[in-house]
Formats: structure tokens, C-alpha cells, sequence
């Protein structure tokens, strides 16, 4: 373990992922104390003081037909860091509290899939037979599944106050909701490159032996097999929650969880789609957000991987 | 010998030379338009699309037509394929055309008094949108609307192959028949044209240009019509392209690149509001902008809580930031402010304004302290209000703005935003509760009714029905009582009944069944070759007369 | 042999009714997909509404609604489009299919070459500056927002760059077809191609990189070194073979997926109007015909993508196929 802390690598990822979670936990200190905005309450019409000058937050274009309206760029001050979105909001502010809401959702989501996943991928795998066809003939479906017609027609019927199923009532700003249609999306991705890679590992030589020696399957499972499958998950914890973040976007346009005013980075990236061509900050900021988080974790999950495991050296020295 | 002709004779070439090398200078070339998508079939007797009436509207002719030209003008009727506008008979009533001689349809046969009648019948028989609404009013339509595929409308229309008339006889009298006449639903078309959807098949027509080519997926092409002799300048002009080329499927970002760039001539699509700032400042001269005759407003539904409370609808009226959501909207160039139904440019629209800080004509400034006192005195403060949107970037933007807004009045909003194709059916369906929606209406043709009977009138709600443009549910007794006089007094006395369509628009603002939000305006791109560009009221850029060389 | 063939055919099959039902029941589950209003048009009469919903065949149960559809999408092939009327399914889907196949196929070959090298590379080079680096490169391509990286492209290559010599060379948007301009077919998808590669590239290297890691581990390894292998040798027939496993599931999951329609951000931005296009166009539209076909079209992909893939791990590993 201690060997963690001695890869400067690792080390540099932990802090950076600690220092944004503690940002995004510190987000209304930040409204209050920093930008002095409320991050939820539009700007249309407002001005604030920049280098001196009075300057509209929405600024009407200069010159020719003055045809349109662009946001404040950043200010690189601290009100209005990285400028203003297209309600006049301040993003920096807006891109904290979005955090909080984005990691949520994502992390939990990448829990269940990876949880789902590996026990489906493992099972598929192990068992083979009819139990396999079955299993993997249910990821296919998952897989080719219209999630986007899901998701329009789940926005409709959410309108109308909540989804009853059986026993349980979901309200439409529920985040369970994103969490779950995020994490079953996902589920195959996840679990049929474990899937094969069970299938490999269970013809592989120390497998074989075990078998041979006559040892109950739970043991083969948790001794063998769940280590490899462990580092496989390592690297796809990272990826799943890349793309969890990504898709959390799509959902929160439809009004899926996240609902106005709430921030989320998905709702500001889509925000920034019509801001392209004169405030591309506005939608790369929260990719890039993005890209810090799972550069970080992925980092990390290699750092742990290798702490865990002493033997893997690749030139056969030593 | 020019030297022993006479001075006046030479004069008189001259004189005469400018129009014609004009018209020859210009004549050619093809125009290559971007629009993101199609817009469903090319049946003109279907299709309710404004983006394919501007293509009708140089493919098929009426019997009379809205002029083709700019500004109030472009209002106007001017015989089509009739010789004259007639005088209304018999109280109203009755109409008779004589229909002009020579006119040829893009297959070369002669249009005769029979393709009219067949096409009048044709309406109902393919189950056109406004064969209720608009064409009902003909005697026989009832028959036809009940049993479309006999349809004869026998007493309705009644043909003189021999004189070439066609008389209409209408059940009761319709002061805006003339003006339905104009519209592409009844385009005149060969007798034997099925009847049921063409879809992409074209039929031939008896404008300047012939559709060719129909990929609902990639493209439209119109070329011009072999058989077309122009009959009239004002109805229906010659064409100055040679053909014009529609290309779908990219999105408005690209096809405003594309224009900037010359590989293409116009962009249909709505412009992106973060290119409006680039091409107004450097491609000025190639922008051309047009308030509509549209309005964009915001339903409310009368019928269930907390708007059947006059007093939380005037508020929500007197709170709206109008400013703000033309800033929204990408400035002043882009939309105005407007309080009541009728937008300025239609007949019948004097300016009023009661929802502001100082009521009287234009709005100036959103009254939130007023706002607030009127939500108090309701009762309805803190109820639960869900408005809908559609999931549009722009549509979004405005809905959690007016959110925001309802908050600030006092009541737990929220916002719900639905995919953008069918926001506009729900909205309308009853069976859905909507309290609150954004909507835009555009006129079908420049009449008052047109907005405030269709929107507002009792004939137009029906309940638990996906069609039921009346959003907001109003049916006032009183207010139909207006109408009806209104439309009576149309026959006799236009202006007398545009006044009174002025009080009972000034009715409706009061009673706010919706808060209207703005007149938006169109904004055209088009490339550095194009010229000649002619803006109409009813049909948009007039692809005609476009000059692309 | 052919009786495993015929299995996988018959779940297939069973895949793809489940995914046709499943796609009917939401959209007519759906408040407000009715599309009788659509259809008849802006502020039609009741007596219309009735016509059409007559003539669509809304007005009849939905089982025999499906039986019709699935009819006249397979058998008679004269499905119609609910928004474009007159415009056939089966041949518009057909005649996008093409279009993404160039994307995909093309923008796969430099994803599989640019992830086995920079998976390998990184193998290699474990632990060095240079593998964090090329993993933290290709992880920037996988989280960024994949509108906001081809929104960019256009930018550059299309507006602010276009007349400079870089990308003078970058022709309108929209897609040619290779049997009538090859040289305007590749010119047109050389940007795509690029922007869909850089989303997956990064994935693949690392889950490349870590398989290969795990490869090395195996005792066959140390074999193969006892006797003398080169590294080179060791590397290409021993280690990557067993590698390529989670490689090629993953691949086959995200080439079916995108063959099937999944590239639609790339598609809409670019122009090209390939299968992801229509679906989402109807599903914008609420278009049932085209949702039913350019759904069951993917499902046919992602089907056979996996059950290619399942033989593969057989031609990879040999294990695998010993064992059956």
C-alpha cells in the first residue's frame, strides 16, 4: 500500500480529484463569498464593473446590424471567472455546483453497472451452456435497446407528477431515475469483455489445476478468477464513469433528473451548444472537468493495481 | 443607318431598352438553398409547412393569388388563374370567375373549368387539414367531410365549360373566402390527380417552375416549367433561375458556414443566435431581416387551476420581462415586444398594450409589483404551475427564464421541455393538464380571424383531442357574439369590421387567455451573388425572383 | 457446427422480435405519440382526425397495428414514413446504410491500428512518463463531449482556417458515393473518420495495454523466453493474441452499435446522412416506421457483431477452442 504514495503520479491524481470534490462540496461558499452571484438566478439584463467600465452581461453585438447577443467571456476575476452562460449565469459558479450533481449521479450509476456487470459477466462466463446463450442474448438486447425513445417517452410521462411503479412512486426530479437508465445502459459494455474474459481464464493453466485438485467452484471464483477480473475493472471504472458523465447530458435535456434551475455539467454542456462559435468555453469547461476527473481515476486505478500486484514486470528482469 | 432614324424613335428604344436587358441579364443560374430537414409531402393540397407553401407558391396557382411582392402589397389579392376578382353575389354568398384562357399545366394539357371543380373536390377527398376549417363553408362540404371519398359538392361548385366560369356557392356568407382562395389547399390541379397523398410523387402545376426531383432524405428540385407564359406580373411573375436546388440534412451551423463561404445561396433554418453576431458585422449585406406575421405567446389554460383565476393570468401578463426575452431572442433586430393577439402589419391591429408600468400602447417596462399584488388577491400564490417547453436550445433558455419568473410571482414552478415535434400536439390535448405552455402562431392568410377565432373561439376547442388549437380553452359568449358581428360586417363595410376586430382583439388581450411575449422576426442569409431579393408577407422569400447571376 | 449456427440465428431472431415489441409498446405507451394529429395536420377537424386515423389503421388493436407493420416493413416491404408521406422505409434506410459503413468501417481501421499502438506502446514503456502521458492523451479523447470535438473540426477546417493552405483542401459538408467520385468520397470523410477515431482510440490503447500487461503474466511467457523467443516474436504471436480478447469484445460491442446507427453526433454535424441521421430524426419526429426500422436495423448489427465476436475469441485464444 505504502508503495501508492512513493508513485508521484498517483499521488498528483489523488490530490487534484480531492481538490475538485472539495470545490464542488464548497460550491455555495463559493456563490456567496467568491462571485458574489446567485449561479440559479438568470442575468438578462444585468451589467457588472469590468476593468472600470460598466459592461452588460449580455452583451449586444457591436457595429454592423448588431444582429444578436453574446455572454461575457471570462473575466478572470471573481466575479464571473470563466464568464457568463447564456442566461447570464456565472459558470464557474454553475460548473461547482454542477459537479456535485454530474459526480453523484455518475458515481453511483458506475457502482451499479460495475456491480451488475461483473456478476452477469462472471456468471455468463463461468457457467457457459444455456445459461450463457440466455444471459448473453439478455445483454444483446440491452445493448441494441432504444434507450433514446426510453428516455423521450419517460420525459412525458414524468410531466405529469411521477412514475408509478407497483409500490413505488418516482418523483421526476429524482436522481434515482438518471442513475438507473445510465447504469442498465451500460451493464453490457461492461460485462461482455469480462464475460470473455472469464471464458479465457477458466481454460487458463492455474484454473485448470484447480480444478484438477478437485477445488469448489466459489474458491476457483474468488481466487482466480476475481483478481483478474478485479484489474479489468480498474481500468473500465474510469471509462464507464467518463461515459456516464457524458450521457447524464443527453438525459438532463429532456428534463430526466435534472430539472431547471439546477446545474448539472450535462445541462451546461448542452447549454454551451448554442454558445460554439463565440463562448466555446461555456461547453468545454465541463468536458474538461470531465477529463480531469477521469484522467485522475485512472491514474489511480493503475497506481493501485500495480501496488496490488508485485510480480507483473514485463522485461522478465528479476 | 441610326444616323437617319428620328431621335423620338431612338428615345423610345432606349426607354424601352432597361427592362428587357434586365430581365435577360439576370435570367439563369441555378439557386442552391440549405434547410436542415424536408417538410413532408408535396401534396399542395396537404401540406400545411410555411417552408413548402414558399415552394407551392411558385409550382401551383389558384384562382386568385396574394401578390408577389414585398410589404403591404404583398397582402393584397390579385386575379391568378381567374380573369377577375369578383364582386361578392347574393349577399356574400355567391362567387363567379371566369378563368383564363391559355394557361397550361407542366404536362402541357390546358387548364380547363373541370381541373378546378376536381380540385375544389379533391380537398375533402384526401382529407385536407383546413377542408373543415377553411373550405366548409361550401355547400356540399358537409356531405364531403362526412363521407370524403364521394364527394361531389354538388350545388357547392358549379361549372360553364362554355363560358368558362366556375361559381361558388358558400352556405353562409365567408368575407375571407377570396382570401382562402389564395392559399395552396387550393391550388388548382389536373382533374384526374389521385385522390389520396401523393407523398413525394409531384403533380403538375401550373407555376413558373415544375418539381423534378423529391428525396425526402437529400433533396428538392424545381426546374422551370416548359409550358409556363407568364399572364401575370403580379400574380405570378416569370422566374429568373433556371432551377432551384434544396439540399437537406445539415445542420444551421454548417449551412451558415456554407453561405459565408459561397459554396451555397441561402440558408432557410432559423440562424444560430452565435452566428448572428458574425454575419451581422461581416456579412452585412447579405442579411436580410423581416418582422412576420406571427406572435409568440404563452397559453394558459383557463379551465383548471391556477389559471381559470383572471386575476393569475393578468399577472403573469403584467410580470413578463418582454425586454429580456427579446434579448433572449438575440435583440431588438430579432423580435418585439407585443402585449396583445394581433401582430402589427394585419389588418385590424391597432396598437395596445395594458400589461406594463404605463399602459397605453407599447409596452415599456414588466409591472412585478403589480404582478404580485394580482397573484395575492387570486388565492392561487404557492400552487404548483409545471410549464411546458419544447426541447429546443431556444426553448429552453426561455422556459427557465419564465420559470424564474413564476417564482418570483409566487408560485412553485417548474419546467418541463418535450421534444420539439410534438410540444405542439400535446399542449393541445386536454387530457394532458397543461396549465402553461410556449407556443408561436403564424397567419395562414392576413385576416384578423385568423388569429383571434382560431385561436380563441369556441368552435376551436375540442376536448381530449390532439387537435384543438383554442390551447387555452377561452369560449366567451360575448367575445363570439363580436366575432360573428365582425365577420357579417366584413362583406359590407372592411374597415368598419376591422375596427371592430381591433376592440375585440383589445376583448381578448384584457381577459388574458395567453400572454403574447413578441413578433419574431425572420432572418434570411443569403450569398454575395444573390439579388433581388423580394420578402412577401404570405409566401417569404420569393425564390422567383431571385437573381443568381 | 451448423447446429450452433442455426441457435445463434434462432436468438437472433428472438433478440430482434423482443426489441420490435418493446419499441411499439413505449411509443404507444408514450401520452402524446398519438400520430393521427400530426399526420392530419395543424387545427384539423374531429371528422378528419377520424379519416386519418381511419386510414393509418390507429383505430384497430395494437397486435394486429404490429402484425400490419411488421408486414409491410418485411414482407411488402411499402412501409411509408408517418412525416414524409410517400417516402419508403425499407429503401431510405438501405440506401443510408452505405454512408455509415464508410464511417464506421473507415474511422475503425485508424481506431484499431492508432489503439494497438498506442496500447502497445504503453505496455512497453509501463510505469514511464511516456505511458502516463499517452494514456492521459487518450483518455482526453474519450471525455470529451463527442458535438463539442466535430463542432470544432467544422469550426476550424470549415470557417476560421478554411482558406488556409491546412484545409483549403476540406470540401462542403456532405457525403459523395465511392462508385462515382472515390477521391471526393475520401475527401469528404477524412474529418469524420478522424473525429469518430479520437473518441475510441484512447479506450482501446488502454484496455490494450492493461490486457497485454496481464499476458505477460502468464507462465507460457516465461516459456516462451526460456526457449529463446525475441521479445519482437514473444510480443506479436503470444502475448497479443490473448490481448486482442478484451480488445475485440469491446470492439465488437461499439462497432455494432456505430454500424447499426450509433454515430449520430458525427453523422448530424458532418452532414452525412447515414442510418444514425434517420434515427434520430425519428425520434425527433416520433416517425414509428422509421424508429421500427432504424431500430431493428441496429439490433441486427449489435447481434451479429457479438456472435463474430464470440467466434473470434476462439480464433484468438486457443484455449478456447480446444476446450469445446
Amino acid at each position: 500500500m505504502r508503495r501508492i504514495w512513493r508513485d508521484k503520479a498517483a499521488l498528483l491524481a489523488a490530490l487534484v480529484l480531492a481538490a475538485l470534490l472539495v470545490a464542488c462540496a464548497a460550491a455555495p461558499l463559493y456563490a456567496r463569498l467568491v462571485s458574489g452571484t446567485d449561479p440559479f438566478r438568470s442575468n438578462i439584463t444585468g451589467t457588472i464593473m469590468l476593468d472600470g467600465h460598466a459592461t452588460q452581461v449580455l452583451q449586444p453585438s457591436p457595429g454592423g446590424l448588431q444582429l444578436g447577443v453574446t455572454p461575457i467571456g471570462p473575466s478572470w476575476h471573481a466575479q464571473y471567472l470563466l464568464g457568463a452562460d447564456g442566461l447570464g449565469r456565472d459558470l464557474a459558479a454553475r460548473l461547482l455546483y454542477g459537479g456535485r450533481t454530474s459526480l453523484l449521479i455518475a458515481g453511483a450509476a458506475t457502482l451499479c453497472c460495475l456491480a451488475l456487470a461483473t456478476l452477469l459477466g462472471i456468471v455468463a462466463g463461468y457457467f457457459g451452456g444455456i445459461v450463457d446463450a440466455i444471459l448473453a442474448r439478455l445483454l444483446d438486447l440491452l445493448w441494441a435497446f432504444p434507450v433514446f425513445l426510453l428516455a423521450i417517452s419517460l420525459s412525458i410521462v414524468l410531466i405529469s407528477g411521477g412514475l408509478q411503479l407497483g409500490p413505488l412512486h418516482i418523483e421526476a426530479d429524482s436522481l434515482a431515475l438518471p442513475v438507473s437508465v445510465i447504469a442498465v445502459i451500460f451493464i453490457p459494455y461492461v460485462a461482455r469483455p469480462i464475460r470473455g474474459q472469464v471464458i479465457t481464464l477458466q481454460r487458463s493453466e492455474f484454473v485448470l489445476a484447480a480444478i484438477g485438485i478437485g477445488a469448489p467452484s466459489w474458491r476457483i471464483l474468488a481466487r482466480d478468477i476475481m483478481p483478474h477480473v478485479a484489474t479489468t475493472l480498474a481500468v473500465f471504472a474510469p471509462l464507464v464513469m467518463a461515459l456516464n458523465l457524458l450521457t447524464e447530458s443527453a438525459l438532463s435535456f429532456l428534463s430526466i433528473g435534472v430539472q431547471p434551475p439546477a446545474a448539472s455539467w450535462g445541462t451546461i454542456i448542452q447549454d454551451g451548444q448554442e454558445l460554439l462559435y463565440t463562448r466555446p468555453l461555456v461547453a468545454l469547461a465541463p468536458g474538461l472537468a470531465i477529463v480531469l476527473v477521469v484522467v485522475a481515476l485512472n491514474t489511480l486505478g493503475d497506481a493501485f493495481r500495480d501496488a496490488l500486484d508485485p510480480q507483473a514486470r514485463l522485461r522478465g528482469r528479476g | 443607318m441610326a444616323g437617319r432614324l428620328p431621335i423620338w424613335l431612338l428615345a423610345g428604344f432606349a426607354a424601352l431598352q432597361p427592362p428587357l436587358a434586365h430581365a435577360q441579364l439576370h435570367r439563369g443560374g441555378e439557386l442552391r438553398l440549405l434547410t436542415h430537414a424536408a417538410s413532408g409531402t408535396i401534396d399542395p393540397q396537404i401540406n400545411y409547412e410555411g417552408a413548402f407553401w414558399q415552394v407551392f407558391s411558385i409550382t401551383y396557382d389558384g384562382l386568385v393569388a396574394f401578390r408577389k411582392a414585398a410589404g403591404p402589397a404583398g397582402n393584397e389579392l390579385v386575379p391568378d388563374l381567374a380573369e377577375a376578382i369578383p364582386a361578392p353575389q347574393d349577399g356574400g354568398r355567391t362567387y363567379r370567375f371566369r378563368l383564363r384562357q391559355g394557361v397550361r399545366f407542366s404536362d402541357g394539357r390546358e387548364v380547363g373549368v373541370e381541373d378546378v371543380a376536381a380540385s375544389f373536390r379533391r380537398i375533402f377527398r384526401v382529407s385536407s387539414p383546413t377542408s373543415g376549417s377553411f373550405y366548409g363553408g361550401i355547400v356540399g362540404a358537409d356531405a364531403c367531410l362526412k363521407q370524403p371519398t364521394d364527394c361531389t359538392l354538388a350545388g357547392g361548385v358549379a361549372v360553364d365549360a362554355a363560358r368558362r366560369e366556375i361559381t361558388f356557392h358558400l352556405a353562409a356568407p365567408d368575407p375571407e373566402f377570396l382570401l382562402k382562395l389564395g392559399l395552396p389547399h387550393a391550388a388548382v390541379l389536373p382533374a384526374d390527380a389521385p385522390p389520396l397523398d401523393v407523398g413525394v410523387t409531384p403533380l403538375p402545376g401550373t407555376g413558373p417552375y415544375r418539381i423534378t426531383r423529391y428525396d425526402p432524405q437529400t433533396a428538392l428540385r424545381l426546374e422551370r416549367n416548359p409550358f409556363f407564359r407568364e399572364w401575370s406580373k403580379a400574380a405570378q411573375p416569370e422566374g429568373y433561375p433556371d432551377a432551384i436546388d434544396y439540399q437537406f440534412g445539415l445542420s444551421a451551423e454548417a449551412e451558415v458556414t456554407e453561405v459565408e463561404n459561397g459554396q451555397a445561396d441561402g440558408v432557410l433554418d432559423t440562424i444560430p443566435p452565435d452566428r448572428l453576431g458574425e454575419i451581422g458585422e461581416a456579412h452585412a449585406a447579405q442579411v436580410h431581416i423581416q418582422p412576420e406575421l406571427a406572435i409568440s405567446y404563452l397559453p394558459m389554460n383557463t379551465r383548471i387551476p391556477p389559471f381559470n383565476n383572471l386575476q393569475a393570468r393578468r399577472a403573469v401578463a403584467f410580470a413578463i420581462d418582454r425586454a429580456a426575452l427579446v434579448k433572449l431572442a438575440g435583440g431588438p433586430a430579432l423580435a418585439e415586444p407585443l402585449c396583445q393577439i394581433l401582430p402589427p402589419g394585419l389588418p385590424g391591429h391597432e396598437d395596445y398594450c395594458p400589461f406594463t408600468k404605463s399602459p397605453g400602447t407599447h409596452w415599456s417596462a414588466p409591472d412585478l409589483d403589480r404582478a404580485r399584488e394580482l397573484v395575492r388577491q387570486s388565492g392561487t400564490a404557492g400552487q404548483r404551475v409545471t410549464l411546458i417547453t419544447a426541447a429546443t436550445p431556444a426553448g429552453r433558455l426561455m422556459g427557465e427564464y419564465l420559470q424564474e419568473l413564476l417564482r418570483d410571482i409566487g408560485y412553485d414552478a417548474h419546467v418541463n421541455s418535450i421534444s420539439n415535434n410534438i410540444e405542439f400536439t400535446y399542449i393541445q390535448n386536454t387530457n394532458n393538464n397543461v396549465q402553461i405552455s410556449t407556443s408561436a402562431w403564424m397567419e395562414d392568410y392576413p385576416a384578423p380571424s385568423d388569429f383571434l377565432r382560431v385561436l380563441f373561439g369556441c368552435a376551436s376547442f375540442h376536448p381530449s383531442s390532439d387537435s384543438s388549437v383554442n390551447i387555452s380553452g377561452f369560449c366567451n359568449q360575448a367575445i363570439e357574439a363580436e366575432m360573428d358581428q365582425a365577420m357579417a360586417l366584413a362583406i359590407t363595410d372592411p374597415d368598419a369590421a376591422n375596427r371592430l376586430w381591433a376592440k375585440v382583439d383589445r376583448d381578448i388581450t384584457d381577459l388574458a387567455p395567453a400572454a403574447v411575449l413578441l413578433v419574431p422576426h425572420a432572418v434570411v442569409l443569403v450569398s454575395t451573388r444573390v439579388g433581388n431579393f423580394i420578402y412577401s408577407d404570405q409566401f417569404r422569400w420569393i425564390l422567383s425572383q431571385a437573381w443568381v447571376q | 457446427m451448423a447446429g450452433a449456427i442455426l441457435r445463434r440465428l434462432a436468438q437472433a431472431l428472438f433478440v430482434m422480435i423482443g426489441i420490435s415489441i418493446v419499441v411499439f409498446l413505449i411509443f404507444f405507451a408514450t401520452p402524446g405519440a398519438d400520430p393521427a394529429a400530426r399526420i392530419a395536420g395543424r387545427n384539423a377537424s374531429p371528422q378528419t382526425l377520424e379519416q386519418v386515423r381511419h386510414e393509418f389503421g390507429f383505430d384497430r388493436p395494437l397486435p394486429v397495428q404490429y402484425a400490419l407493420m411488421m408486414r409491410r416493413l418485411f414482407v411488402t416491404q411499402d412501409l411509408t414514413s408517418f412525416v414524409n408521406r410517400g417516402q419508403r422505409v425499407v429503401p431510405t434506410v438501405m440506401a443510408a446504410a452505405p454512408v455509415t459503413l464508410s464511417l464506421v468501417v473507415g474511422a475503425a481501421v485508424i481506431w484499431v491500428l492508432g489503439g494497438i499502438a498506442l496500447g502497445v506502446a504503453a505496455a512497453l514503456t509501463r510505469g514511464t512518463i511516456i505511458d502516463r502521458t499517452l494514456m492521459a492523451l487518450g483518455m482526453v479523447g474519450i471525455a470529451a463531449p463527442a458535438f463539442w470535438v466535430a463542432e470544432m473540426m467544422n469550426l476550424l477546417t470549415q470557417s476560421r482556417l478554411h482558406d488556409t493552405w491546412l484545409f483549403r483542401w476540406v470540401p462542403p459538408l456532405g457525403y459523395t458515393k465511392l462508385s462515382v467520385d472515390p477521391g471526393g468520397w475520401a475527401l469528404h470523410l477524412v474529418i469524420p473518420w478522424c473525429t469518430l477515431a479520437i473518441l475510441y482510440i484512447g479506450l482501446y490503447g488502454r484496455v490494450l495495454r492493461n490486457s497485454l500487461i496481464e499476458a505477460y503474466r502468464e507462465p507460457y511467457i516465461r516459456t516462451a523466453r526460456a526457449k529463446g523467443l525475441s521479445e519482437t516474436r514473444i510480443l506479436l504471436r503470444h502475448a497479443l493474441r490473448t490481448a486482442l480478447v478484451g480488445f475485440v469484445s469491446l470492439f465488437g460491442l461499439d462497432f455494432g452499435a456505430l454500424v447499426g446507427g450509433g454515430a449520430v453526433l458525427t453523422e448530424v454535424i458532418f452532414g452525412l446522412p447515414g442510418v444514425g441521421k434517420l434515427t434520430v430524426d425519428a425520434l425527433q419526429n416520433l416517425d414509428l416506421p422509421f424508429i421500427m426500422a432504424t431500430v431493428m436495423y441496429a439490433a441486427i448489427f449489435v447481434v451479429l457483431a457479438n456472435a463474430a465476436v464470440d467466434i473470434l475469441y476462439a480464433v484468438l485464444d486457443p484455449r478456447v477452442r480446444h476446450a469445446e
